[in-house]
């Protein structure tokens, strides 16, 4: 038994909650901003919210709820930094630290993770493990793009590709149960090629062409709809089948935003922009969330999340309210839009608060000795 | 110790273990085909576990679920360890029949 590890003492994971509650802090105050940008007025605890919305949802919290996630699959300490780093550089920009250092640490974090991701690329050589590390290098072309001052139209797509490239690695590496053909494969290679030549094709176009990267996310979407897991174990009962549900939502989602990507002008701020990257971030990215959290939880806190049928309460909410904002980004309709967002910021505060209230009734939250 | 015993126990190892479900997949570790290693000792047992990847982050949750299974399955005052081992690694050959229908391969 060469090179076996132990598992590690539950005190050593409660280190993990700073580094959960930096990404908290992120998604509060980036929800804020939403609220804000959308005609709502909420107070805002730090100005200019509303602007930094975008950066605060996606490279701020999902930046650092990523890069705790795939630290606990390396097990190495020092990828943690890559969490804390993101962390301390997102609570920087919300304190006013001087500019450059909120937009250094990101790059610093990205580069950790990317570094974490090539390693295990190296010791796995495999479409999954190169997925995940294109998935790191997309945040780290992202964050440098954005230190060095480049308009977020041209930011923000790379970090689009951040979190679907990382999905998608995550999906590829399960569906190694189901054996898939060498043909599948090369489908999802050339899937993921195009949405990371998409990306070049948007740095060297100065922003004005997302048409490639929509046609990569809608390539992708359908390979995942098709081929997923998820597409047998629905067929399962009780999270399984809650998780096989989110997960090909999700999937529909993404192919909407490729849709919105293909036909309408991007990236153009406005309607349909709005339409294309909330269909990405909360239809597809959320309900990856909302498939996994029971998952993921547990390993990164120890705690456990038992499944509750109300889980679909808050899966509910989310899509009907995503659909009803792009309903109104489609009509132009200001106020239905506002009440939209408010749905979508309500579908995930019902996720935290059912979540939280499943781990805190759980039968048995200790450990064994 | 005899050999007709310590096939009893690691037959009880195991049925303890296929209490150990993957969130995910909703199939259990057994039949996943994610134990490595089980060895009976007088007194102790030692399981080495396997993720399907290296870059599973469910390894640290699964052989805690492991190890309480055990520890409610076997003599108390029997000595477990459980660990993870990706050598060899897994491959999608060894999951049972059992899985695979559930997967409908």
């Amino acid at each position: 038994m060469a090179s076996t590890t132990f598992s590690t003492p539950a005190a050593r994971r409660l280190r993990r909650v700073p580094l959960l509650a930096l990404g908290l802090i992120a998604l509060i105050t980036g929800l804020i901003g939403g609220l804000n940008r959308i005609g709502w007025t909420v107070p805002q605890p730090v100005p200019d919210l509303a602007y930094w919305h975008g950066p605060l949802m996606i490279s701020g919290f999902f930046g650092t709820l990523i890069g705790v996630e795939r630290a606990v699959a390396y097990g190495k300490p020092w990828a943690y930094l890559s969490p804390l780093l993101n962390g301390i550089g997102t609570f920087a920009l919300l304190a006013g630290v001087l500019m450059p250092v909120p937009l250094a640490l990101p790059v610093f974090a990205a580069m950790i993770m990317f570094a974490g991701a090539v390693i295990m690329a190296r010791r796995q050589p495999a479409m999954f493990t190169v997925t995940l590390a294109l998935g790191a290098g997309a945040w780290l072309i992202g964050n440098a793009l954005w230190f060095h001052g480049w308009p977020l139209e041209v930011v923000v797509p790379w970090w689009i590709g951040f979190l679907v490239l990382i999905i998608a690695g995550e999906r590829l590496e399960l569906s190694r149960l189901l054996q898939h053909s060498a043909e599948s494969l090369r489908l999802f290679a050339a899937a993921a090629g195009l949405l990371v030549f998409g990306l070049i094709v948007v740095v060297i176009n100065d922003g004005e062409n997302l048409r490639l990267v929509a046609a990569g996310l809608l390539a992708l979407a359908a390979w995942l709809a098709h081929y997923d897991i998820a597409r047998r174990t629905i067929r399962q009962s009780g999270f399984v089948r809650f998780s096989a549900v989110c997960l090909l939502t999700g999937y529909a989602w993404l192919a909407v935003a490729g849709v919105i990507g293909l036909v309408a002008p991007l990236p153009r701020p406005g309607l349909a922009w709005d339409a294309f990257m909330h269909a990405i971030s909360l239809g597809f990215v959320f309900s990856m969330v909302f498939a996994h959290a029971p998952i993921i939880l547990p390993a990164i806190l120890a705690i456990k999340v038992p499944y509750h049928p109300r889980f679909y309460g808050h899966f509910a909410l989310l899509h009907a309210s995503v659909a009803l904002r792009l309903a109104a980004d489609a009509a132009n309709w200001e106020t239905l839009r506002a009440w939209a967002g408010l749905g979508n910021v309500a579908a995930l505060v019902l996720f935290i608060a059912v979540t939280a209230h499943a781990a805190a009734s759980a039968p048995s939250q200790r450990r064994p000795k | 110790m005899n050999h007709d015993d310590k096939a009893v126990i690691e037959q009880q190892v195991r049925e303890a273990l296929k209490q150990v479900i993957d969130p995910e997949v909703g199939i259990n570790i057994v039949d996943l085909g994610l134990i490595s290693q089980i060895d009976v000792g007088i007194n102790s047992v030692t399981v080495a576990m396997t993720m399907t990847t290296p870059t599973c982050p469910l390894g640290e949750i699964l052989t805690d679920q492991a190890l309480e299974a055990l520890q409610v399955s076997l003599a108390a005052g029997t000595e477990i360890e459980i660990g993870l081992t990706y050598d060899p690694p897994w491959t999608p050959e060894r999951m049972s029949e059992a899985a695979r229908k559930q997967l409908g391969r």
